[in-house]
């Protein structure tokens, strides 16, 4: 078996987040991505809102939280942790996929999808109207019952 | 690169600690939001909704029947669909669930467009069905929610010190930024993105070319009749403006000629 971490992104910032639950035993980590947030110019209730939520996701893990370069930092911590693994939940987000891409020439890099809320294949229609359209029956018909942790997490 | 502490037992110390720990890379006070990050506050605020009167108040700026969700969708934090399924499975089929998971699937179609079009969600997905003016940079009085229009001025303040602001009063503010201030939908678009706790490039971008007409066939406004009907009148009447001034207070026709009219 080889060794792995798991990485977690501002697109899936949960304890329940599908890499996450996969691999109850691996290292996480969250990357606060210096060079985006340069020039971003973000306020600091939303730099607080994702460390929050990041530390909560991490509880009771063997979890780290770092500023830096995305790609090196991980790589850095792949190195540290001897992995050659990196299990992450999928974001659109062409940053995302960027960075991605670096560590697959250095790393296996295994992508998780989350549950969507509709299966959709094809091109994206130009207007909302006729997605909701065809998805409209789909969208409303549940999958399951709701969040899984639901009854443990509420109290 | 530089490792966090995780480690700090309550909010402020943690607060204080992060202030320090990312300077450089945030801009403004160090200020929190009153909506507590994580999955725990998230399942709270999804078991405290009720979807039933949904489609009948959603659109009221003031009384409010929304979920609050935003942060915790865009983050990954809940999913749209164990949101969907929570919901449909514990209150029977209305007009105010289908809303809702009607709004859902707007973020889903979002999502679909940034898939597809990546970083060009930033800039003009279609020519603009009316001419704007486009001038560069958010105009001092909004950045200082002091534009003296107690309607706007009210939600510029939630975004700035809740880091949110409701759907419809969105609407306004960004309608308001583009056609009657002449700013180019992309500085509105980045305000938003750098205070929203729920700031999302797809949505957030997507959102402000539909208002421009950019991705849309018409460009979205609205006159005072709709202000005073979304917020049962609150606005308007501590208004200075209300009496005289108001820039809204005309019909469609008139606004679309005085707005939209070369
Ligand atoms: C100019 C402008 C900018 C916007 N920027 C963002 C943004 O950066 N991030 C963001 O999540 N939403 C954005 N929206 C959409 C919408 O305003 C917010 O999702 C909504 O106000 C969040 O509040 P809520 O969770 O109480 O919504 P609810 O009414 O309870 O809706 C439930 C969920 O459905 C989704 N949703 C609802 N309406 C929309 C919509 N029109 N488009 C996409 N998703 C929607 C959201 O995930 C929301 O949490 C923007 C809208 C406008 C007009």
């Amino acid at each position: 078996m080889p060794n792995a971490i798991v990485w977690l992104h501002g697109d899936s910032l949960s304890s329940v987040d599908p890499a996450l639950l996969a691999l109850p035993e691996a290292p996480a980590i969250f990357v606060f991505d210096e060079p985006f947030l340069q020039q971003a110019r973000l306020s600091f209730k939303r730099l607080f809102f994702l460390y929050e939520s990041a530390l909560e996701a991490l509880e009771g893990r063997n979890g780290f939280v770092y500023r830096g370069e995305v790609v090196e930092t991980i790589r850095t911590f792949c190195l540290t942790h001897a992995a050659d693994e990196i299990h992450v939940t999928t974001s659109v987000a062409p940053r995302f996929n960027r960075y991605v891409q670096q560590l697959r020439r250095q790393f296996k890099v295994v992508v998780y999808q989350p549950q969507p809320l509709v299966h959709w294949r094809g091109a994206a229609p130009r207007r909302f109207s006729a997605f909701w359209r065809r998805v409209e029956t789909e969208a409303l018909r549940p999958t399951g019952s709701g969040p899984q942790a639901y009854t443990e997490q509420s109290s | 690169m530089m490792r966090l502490q995780t480690d700090q037992p309550t909010r402020a110390e943690r607060a204080a600690y992060l202030a320090e720990a990312l300077a450089g890379l945030y801009e403004g006070p160090v200020e929190l939001a009153p909506t507590p990050g994580g999955r725990r506050a998230a399942l709270r605020r999804l078991r405290d909704f009720d979807p039933r009167d949904y489609a009948r108040t959603r659109n009221d700026v003031v009384r409010r029947g929304v979920s609050l969700l935003s942060p915790y969708l865009r983050h990954g934090i809940l999913g749209l669909a164990e949101v969907r399924d929570f919901l449909v499975t514990r209150f029977a089929p209305g007009p105010g669930l289908a809303k809702f998971v009607n709004e859902l699937a707007w973020r889903a179609f979002w999502q679909l467009v940034y898939a597809e079009k990546g970083e060009a969600v930033h800039q003009d997905l279609e020519p603009a069905k009316v001419s704007l003016r486009r001038e560069r940079g958010v105009p001092a009085d909004v950045e200082q929610a002091a534009t003296g229009l107690v309607c706007l001025d009210t939600a510029l303040r939630e975004l700035y010190t809740d880091g949110y602001m409701h759907n419809h009063a969105r609407m306004w503010v960004a309608a308001y930024l583009q056609h009657w201030r002449g700013i180019d939908w992309r500085d509105g678009a980045a305000l938003f993105y750098r205070h929203l706790l729920d700031g999302d490039p797809a949505s957030n971008s997507l959102s402000w070319q539909w208002i421009a007409s950019t991705f849309s066939h018409k460009p979205y406004f609205f006159n005072r009749e709709n202000v005073e009907r979304f917020s049962g009148g609150a606005y308007c009447a501590t208004c200075p403006l209300a009496r005289e001034g108001c820039p809204f207070d005309a019909s469609y026709e008139e606004l679309a000629v005085r707005l939209f009219a070369e």
